[in-house]
């Protein structure tokens, strides 16, 4: 029974980071792509035959501040293995990243 | 006995090897079939951060075993009771085990099944231990609430990590179509091309850590049991750099037939599909670590290619991944049973004869298996062309 509780207890904390993380940063990533598109104009986006999209500064700059976001979670990412890697434990006091030597 | 802890470590290595050919597909195949990298630049990107991330490993655990079998102390060091022939019957059970895995590694390739290395390994182990040792230094279930054993280590993760997998995927997928919307599908393609290649490289470089730690981990174990090594908090600098260099090498060989079934075969994916499957893998894969939760690469890389085309209603070929599947369900105990088999010739021979039979039957029957791999061969030069049912 206690194995069946931790195994509950591992599955749902993973789903929940993984639809967090796995899900939302290519949401964010996709976030980006549509602000740039529609920053871009022109033929980046779907328009009818004739029809002109113009560009916007403004997406533009929206579509880098996604793109950052999205490096800094992959940054992340590669911090947590080496962090793993090297013997270092984290913890998470709230959201704040805790480091500690194993 | 010298001679026969060489062969154990050339196994150890090989089996590292196939390794990584056996998990290039899981963090490359959707960047290749998206065409997001050349397949030559993605074998190349995928060895490198896999070398890189084996070199991350500083902190080897030496309790590679411990999770399934009963031959380790809980320090990483070998009980002594099992080295009093000086370790000759834990090296033949290690080359029993390692040999299963190898082989049957080697024949999931040829069939172009994606199939977890670390499940071969444990099922490896297990069924040499129970043939070396019985049935009751197999540690079948965990203690209290950690979880271990072979239904916590194995079981349950290969139950649980894929469906965990599909969905984050499937949402993720379903979110990215739903977000760019009204964005020309050309652009969008390349665009979700460069988060494919950044997350694909997160996947690499996390296998890279996680999968040669465990062949680090055997050959040290080796080492102590014939008493060539006893820091039980450091491993040799040579089997760190060789259990490195063997992976990357394997991972930069490719596995392209299971690359092929990966990027083709389950779904024809797009590039953003591919940075969705990806990105949920390396979240998977990485809270899963966090959280001690062994589950296997393979089996979350394969969720999440499934899950991408679960997400829009694309077509999954059912057949194939029914496949995959099965090859989830029988690789534990076919390499348990391969594993055990190998040690009965080993032991029934006996000596070091014995362990040069293993070695060489190992090596007769992978070599087959390439020979039999040439009728049709895939390579990186028709990694992506199109897919036939039931080729």
């Amino acid at each position: 029974m206690e194995q069946f509780m931790a195994v509950l207890n591992a599955a749902w904390q993973i789903l929940l980071a993984g639809i967090l993380f796995g899900a939302g940063l290519p949401a964010l990533f996709a976030f980006g792509i549509r602000a740039l598109a529609w920053g871009t104009g022109g033929e980046a986006e779907e328009h009818a035959v004739g029809e002109e999209k113009k560009p916007h500064l403004a997406g533009r700059l929206v579509a880098y501040a996604a793109f950052a976001f999205v490096m800094l979670g992959m940054l992340a990412g590669i911090g947590f293995i080496a962090a793993h890697g090297l013997g270092i434990a984290i913890t998470f006091d709230g959201i704040m990243p805790v480091f500690t030597k194993k | 006995m010298f001679i026969f802890l060489v062969i154990v470590v050339l196994t150890a290595l090989a089996f590292d090897f196939t390794n990584g050919f056996h998990d290039t597909a899981n963090a490359m195949a959707t960047s290749i079939a998206t065409k997001a990298l050349s397949p030559k630049a993605a074998v190349t990107l995928c060895a490198v951060l896999n070398l890189v991330g084996a070199f991350l490993s500083v902190e080897v655990a030496l309790t590679v075993t411990t999770a399934v079998i009963r031959i380790q102390t809980s320090t990483g060091g070998v009980r002594p009771e099992l080295v009093t022939d000086g370790g000759f019957n834990i090296l033949l059970i290690l080359l029993a085990g390692l040999a299963g895995a190898i082989i049957w590694n080697v024949l999931t390739w040829l069939w172009g099944l994606p199939s977890s290395s670390s499940h071969a390994l444990f099922g490896g182990l297990v069924g040499a231990t129970i043939a070396g040792l019985g049935f009751n230094e197999v540690k079948w279930f965990g203690e209290g609430a950690s979880l271990g054993g072979v239904v916590g280590k194995v079981a349950i993760p290969a139950l649980l990590s894929p469906l965990i997998a599909v969905i984050v995927s499937a949402i993720g997928t379903r979110l990215v179509f739903a977000i760019t919307n009204g964005v020309n599908q050309y652009y969008r393609e390349t665009g979700f091309r460069w988060g494919q290649i950044g997350t694909a490289s997160l996947v690499s470089l996390s296998h890279g850590t996680n999968d040669a730690q465990k062949t680090m981990g055997i050959v040290t174990l080796a080492l102590i049991a014939s008493g060539h090594w006893d820091d039980l908090h450091s491993i040799p600098f040579w089997v760190k750099l060789a259990c490195a260099l063997a992976i990357a090498a394997g991972t930069y060989i490719g596995g392209w037939r299971i690359i092929r079934t990966m990027g083709h075969g389950l779904v024809e994916i797009s590039s953003p599909q591919g940075m969705a499957a990806e990105a949920s893998s390396a979240a998977v894969i990485l809270a899963s670590s966090q959280l001690g939760f062994a589950l296997s690469t393979t089996h979350v890389a394969t969720g999440s290619i499934m899950g991408t085309g679960i997400g829009i209603g694309a077509k999954v070929r059912w057949s194939v991944a029914g496949k995959m599947l099965f090859a989830w369900l029988t690789t534990f105990p076919a390499a348990g049973l391969i594993g055990a088999l190998m040690y009965l010739i080993g032991n029934a021979i006996g000596g070091p004869v014995g362990a040069f039979t293993v070695f060489g039957l190992l090596g007769a029957i992978a070599c087959g298996f390439y020979v039999i791999s040439r009728r049709n061969r895939i390579s990186s030069a028709n990694v992506n062309e199109e897919w036939k049912e039931d080729a």
